[in-house]
């Protein structure tokens, strides 16, 4: 079946089948290979992307459920010259190793200052608690996504 | 020391913003172009022997190109470990096997056009076992009576180190206890995947987020009987290691489907097969006796350790000799004893994973220090300064020379910036919620120098036309910032911006030889040729200037990218220059260096926690933390600190909450990440970072190794805060609720009587 959804600000047609995933339907039909799948099952994060702007976790989801949706992934934030401010302050916090579970970090990061332009600390634990991180011990990550709110809420007003 | 430019910096990780952005391309991310894909069909018993294998359903399925089961397999034996022909660890491991040895051995697999397609007919082969009951128990395992499972191959095998005077004063204090260790998984984000195809020229082309490419190779060519220059391995982006992809893994079944089809095959694994079928630390248990005088002076340790291997050897024997070679080298004790034996249980095979060793050894014998500490009625931090090593002292055990050993001052510093004395005393009070502090000390390598292993590496270096650096080196980036803290130090000797030096990663056809990314031997040993080979370089192209310009060569130094003359006062650009000498010289301005270590000093640590437990819920939280690591020299001070975040988080896992665990019939209870609890973002403590850097002679600048110790205090740290929090003895990792709600009630029933 063919389904229209607009992916990174594009409408798109995408040929699926109905048990395909979300997940599947990003990296496979669509090339958006930043979206990692880590568990398969909604537990560690990896393939987090915003569907009608909420974080969800595009391993528990259908493609047809995104249907006439909008979803954004990391590759929808930044242009080819400027880094988004989250991930820039990702870069300058150094909250990356690996980096396999940044592009899922990241999105669930842009879901909570969406929503949430100045949270605590805690709020930002809360709105990462889903995304697992073996490298960086999350320190530098909570830093990055604080600092990143500062410098959005500057550059906003 | 003149002042430096770039190291201790904190010069941002040379592949960040790649990663920040999502652009970089992991195994799984590149276009599949012709690739055949496999599933691996698992075994669902842990013991037992296929007694029917039916393929028929799976191979009428469109797409599916070959299903191979137990009858392909090679017939020879592999260890994945080992990496020269004289290493005697057993090789027992067949590719695909007809008698599971645990849930998760791999049966044989499916290759067809598509990961679908390959999963639907993996599930669609019908396999008949005949069941044995499953050993499961490492304690029974190592039992004399206990029959082995592993068809004439050795149920145990043991391991002795010891030094000193067997006998005991009579009027030693004695500590004796039993610490359980359990069975950990990894937790790479990127599963395990791994590519192979035939290359022109019959070159079989292995693609893998590897540690140790060379290893790949000689497990390979050695097992299908390939000569090993037409064998080339080459390390793709790795999302996470930490030992997991250390030992060969998957890359023999891929490679003998890619061998036997002529396709080139992707292999895959989902979690779950990431969990079963590739490699865990090794659970152990450890009995431990501890003597000291009533000063608090040790005499005398006396410990026996029994380290579970899994269904196969793979290196977990060399994890079991290496927890014994940590003993001799954090406390100065008259003598010791040390048993090791490595048992064989129906479960997924152990192996490397980060501390190889350390972390179980040093929970065992950090937590028995604070046991003992509180039989004498001392504060466990004065208790551990009266027996530390000295700096420059020796391993009574024959180990390599300690070196610049300043675990006294992480040890010292480390309690007056945690308030150390002044938060011990505080009574964690009779209510629901108590407060306690811990801290435990460790120790681990630098490399395998003094070891059974060789270590050595070579690298060639390279001006290039424009000035920039090329590192021809076999080295493996995990995340870690290998090729960050490398380009650093040659950028440092060169005298140009990092960004200007490019340092590759492992093909074993292209890269000189090296042992690997393990062992914590990278900036020690890599870090050293490294530096060794800037140096030379530099004087040959100093020279080669000299030359070019008629010139002496001392008039000429090398400064931000250009050749500086101090007579004339001309600056010519490297470029420049290393264009002058092809074309005058016709010389390149390279140079190639053969390294090897001729020390391996230990690196230091002691974490403190604060524990804060709920006695009604028996949950435990991390309220705060100190790291203090003996580092020699921080190359960079933010990619450090970013390996001991990390490594407290697997740390915290450990003694918390993290447990591969299996019902009667060795079935995991524990084979998905929503029943296998890591650490997450609101669990995480704030972790305080104190560097001692006193420099570490033999290391590049003085620096030393971080990435595996940060990992080994976490839990007995945490253990001792909870044991002085509750007044309990609990020694079985991890203190889950349940088990310090059983503590609990074990301590009122005791007080009761």
């Amino acid at each position: 079946m063919i389904i229209e959804l607009t992916v990174n600000g594009t409408l798109r047609s995408v040929e699926i089948t109905p048990s395909m995933r979300l997940l599947d339907m990003l990296r496979n039909v669509l090339g958006l290979t930043s979206v990692k799948e880590g568990c398969s099952e909604g537990e560690c994060g990896a393939c987090t992307v915003l569907l009608d702007g909420k974080a969800v976790t595009s391993c528990t989801v259908l493609a047809v459920q995104a249907r006439g949706r909008s979803v954004v992934t990391i590759e929808g934030l930044s242009s080819d010259e400027a880094l988004h401010p989250i991930q820039q302050a990702f870069v300058d916090h150094d909250a990356i190793q690996c980096g396999f579970c940044t592009p899922g970090m990241i999105m669930s990061a842009y879901a909570l200052l969406k929503h949430t332009p100045s949270p605590t600390r805690e709020e930002i634990q809360r709105g990462i608690e889903g995304n697992l991180c073996r490298c960086t011990g999350y320190l530098p990550i909570i830093d990055a996504i604080e600092d990143a709110a500062r410098r959005m809420r500057t550059h906003e007003s | 020391m003149a002042e430096l430019k770039y190291v201790g910096r904190d010069v941002q990780r040379n592949d960040i913003v790649e990663k920040a952005s999502g652009r970089i391309k992991y195994m799984g991310d590149r276009m599949q172009g012709g690739a055949a894909h496999a599933r691996l069909i698992l075994s669902p018993i842990a013991r037992g022997r296929v007694v029917s294998f039916d393929a028929s359903e799976a191979e009428r399925m469109p797409g599916v190109l070959r299903v191979f089961s137990p009858k392909d397999d090679p017939g020879k034996r592999f260890n994945s470990a080992l990496f020269l022909p004289d290493q005697t660890d057993l090789q027992d491991h067949p590719v695909f096997t007809d008698k599971p040895l645990f849930v998760g051995d791999i049966l044989g697999a499916v290759l067809a056009k598509d990961e679908e397609t390959a999963r639907a007919a993996a599930a669609a082969v019908k396999i008949g076992f005949e069941e044995e009951a499953p050993l499961l128990d490492m304690e029974q395992a190592a039992l004399p009576q206990t029959p082995s499972f592993r068809e004439g191959m050795p149920q145990v095998v043991e391991g002795k180190i010891a030094y000193g005077e067997e006998s005991l004063p009579g009027d030693a204090i004695i500590l004796e206890s039993v610490v359980r260790t359990q069975k950990i998984h990894h937790g790479a984000m990127e599963n395990h995947i791994c590519e192979a195809r035939m290359e022109y020229g019959g070159v079989l082309l292995v693609e893998t987020p590897c540690q140790m490419a060379f290893t790949v190779r000689y497990v390979l060519a050695d097992l299908f009987g390939i000569p090993f220059n037409k064998v080339r391995v080459v390390k793709t982006p790795v999302g996470g290691a930490f030992g997991g992809k250390q030992e060969v893994g998957i890359e023999p079944h891929c490679a003998l489907m890619a061998l036997k089809t002529g396709l080139p095959v992707r292999l895959a694994l989902d979690r779950t097969q990431t969990i079963l079928a590739t490699r865990t630390r090794a659970a152990s248990v450890g009995r431990i006796l501890i003597a000291a005088d009533r000063e608090g002076n040790l005499l005398r340790r006396e410990m026996d350790v029994i380290v579970d291997a899994g269904a196969y050897a793979t290196g977990t024997q060399r994890v079991m000799m290496a927890m014994g070679k940590k003993t001799s080298r954090l406390y100065r004790i008259p003598s010791q004893s040390f048993r090791g034996r490595t048992v064989f249980t129906n479960t997924t095979p152990a192996g490397a994973c980060r501390g190889y060793g350390s972390p179980q050894i040093h929970a065992i014998t950090e937590i028995a220090m604070d046991l003992l500490a509180r039989k004498l009625l001392l504060d466990p931090a004065e208790f551990r300064l009266k027996n530390l090593v000295h700096p420059w002292d020796t391993d009574p055990a024959g180990g390599p020379a300690l070196g610049n050993a300043r675990i006294r001052d992480c040890l010292v510093r480390g309690m007056e910036v945690f308030r150390w004395n002044e938060r011990r005393v505080i009574p964690s009070g009779t209510g629901r919620f108590r407060r306690g502090v811990g801290l435990a000390c460790c120790t681990h390598g630098n490399g395998y120098f003094g070891s059974p292993y060789p270590d050595f590496m070579s690298m060639a270096m390279r001006f290039c036309e424009d000035g920039t650096v090329l590192v021809n080196a076999g080295l493996q980036e995990l995340g870690n910032g290998t090729l960050t803290t490398i380009g650093q130090i040659v950028a440092e000797v060169l005298d140009l911006p990092p960004e200007r030096v490019e340092v590759s990663e492992s093909d074993t056809s292209t890269t000189p030889f090296d042992v690997g990314c393990v062992a914590s031997r990278v900036t020690y040993v890599c870090g050293s040729c490294a530096l060794e080979l800037a140096e030379k370089l530099k004087s040959r192209f100093l020279g080669q200037c000299a030359r070019v310009l008629a010139v002496d060569a001392h008039r000429l130094s090398l400064k931000n990218g250009n050749v500086v003359d101090s007579e004339e006062g001309g600056r010519r650009s490297y470029g420049g220059m290393v264009c002058r000498i092809a074309k005058e010289l016709r010389e390149e301005a390279g140079e190639y260096l053969h390294y090897k270590p001729e020390a391996n000093p230990a690196s230091y640590g002691v974490h403190f926690a604060e524990t804060l437990t709920d006695t009604l819920t028996g949950t435990v939280e991390v309220t705060d933390y100190l790291a203090v690591h003996d580092v020699g020299r921080a190359i960079n001070p933010r990619l450090l600190r970013g390996q001991i975040y990390g490594g407290v988080q697997m740390g915290v896992g450990m003694a918390l909450s993290e447990e591969l665990v299996y019902d009667s019939k060795g079935r995991p209870k524990s084979a998905s990440l929503s029943r296998y609890t890591m650490i997450n973002a609101p669990s995480m403590p704030k972790v305080g970072v104190l560097l001692v850097e006193e420099g570490e002679p033999g290391g590049p600048f003085g620096g030393k190794s971080i990435g595996e110790i940060c990992t080994v205090p976490v839990a007995p740290a945490i253990a001792n805060a909870v044991n002085a929090s509750l007044g309990t003895m609990m020694t079985e990792l991890p203190f889950t609720p349940e088990r310090i709600l059983a503590a609990l009630s074990a301590r009122r029933e005791t007080n009761a009587r």
